[in-house]
């Protein structure tokens, strides 16, 4: 069905990329010509802003639930878990000496690690 | 409402990703777990909530949605690794949820798959699109608006999987369809048909669903 009106584009054609021009997945020559369409077609308008609506209103209403806490919580401890299975344990020894004499106080640090590479 | 924009890489394999390794190619410093545990955290759990939402849609139970998600998160920090800084951290999220689902949750409980019939270019051979009757579309859009939340989510929960997805993914988490087309694996065109046959039932569906509320007559309905 066409609006009667005569246009460069027919109407068909137009509704068939309404979702396209919506989604933005148009090119820039594709979106001029629905556009200039669009300003002159009325029901093809009317068409164009029924659909616009439909797909905010999905965005409005079917998105934005939040994860419970409790499923973040396990998911950290889950990762932590996984951390400690693969994580490289360190072994650190420090041996402090301390001297004393006339002079004064000598404090000499003396330190060494091991690191043991644990793989799952 | 593009995103990021930014392309999944081609070597994009969510669901595999950790069991590969990618030798050679990563010429960044190495990261220490601690490193890499942390840019987890901190770049992939803020998107918790919304591959939750998505989770949710998919599976339609909110304990299985949490099962899924917990899945898709481990398989996601093991293969954080070959995950490419710069690419699109959500995009390859929802690759591996969407992978995770099809391949493991949903063989699991042994769900038929629902296919929907479909060719390729379907959604341009079926265009016979007309206008509706005018005048009815502002009654239509009135009464879609006055639905609960709940009737539009499980009108989404009807359509058939590839369908929903397909419908989520670009109506509310606004992905373009070349990044819909990489996370569920499928070509561009089937990912436009899917689109286009999702939204029109699920159009249809609301408009019936309003109508039994009665927030839109009978004869204003929009055929």
């Amino acid at each position: 069905m066409s609006c009667g009106r005569p246009h460069d584009t027919n109407c068909g054609e137009v509704l068939a990329d309404v979702w396209m021009f919506l989604d933005n997945e148009c090119d820039g020559e594709r979106r001029r010509v629905l556009q200039r369409h669009l300003d002159e077609c009325g029901p093809c308008l009317e068409e164009f802003g029924l659909e616009e609506h439909l797909k905010a209103l999905l965005a409005r209403k079917c998105g934005g639930d939040a994860a419970p806490d409790r499923l973040r919580h396990r998911l950290r401890q889950s990762i932590r878990e996984i951390v400690v299975q693969q994580a490289e344990v360190s072994v650190h020894s420090t041996e402090v000496t301390v001297e004393r004499s006339g002079d004064g106080t000598v404090i000499e640090v003396r330190s060494s690690s091991t690191e043991v590479r644990q793989q799952r | 409402m593009r995103r990021e924009g930014r392309a999944v890489p081609d070597e994009f394999d969510g669901d595999t990703a950790g069991l590969a390794v990618d030798e050679g190619a990563e010429l960044e410093p190495v990261e220490t777990p601690e490193e890499r545990t942390a840019r987890f955290e901190r770049d992939a759990l803020p998107l918790l909530d919304q591959l939750y939402a998505a989770a949710l849609r998919m599976t339609r139970n909110p304990a299985d949605a949490e099962d899924l998600v917990q899945e898709a998160y481990l398989k996601a920090y093991n293969g954080f690794g070959s995950f490419r800084k710069g690419t699109n951290l959500k995009a390859w999220m929802y690759r591996i949820l969407t992978n995770s689902y099809i391949n493991g949750y949903r063989k699991r409980q042994r769900q038929p798959v629902q296919q929907p019939t479909e060719e390729i270019t379907d959604w341009q051979l079926a265009q016979a699109e007309q206008h509706t009757s005018s005048g009815l579309r502002s009654a239509e859009m009135d009464a879609l608006d006055q639905l609960p939340d709940s009737d539009v989510k499980d009108a989404l929960g009807e359509l058939a999987e590839d369908f929903r997805m397909a419908v989520y993914l670009a109506d509310v988490e606004g992905f373009a369809y070349k990044e819909i087309a990489e996370i569920m694996g499928t070509p561009i065109g089937t990912v436009m048909s899917r689109l286009h046959r999702g939204r029109k039932q699920l159009r249809e569906m609301l408009t019936g669903v309003a109508r039994e509320r009665g927030f839109l007559r009978g004869e204003e309905v929009a055929s």
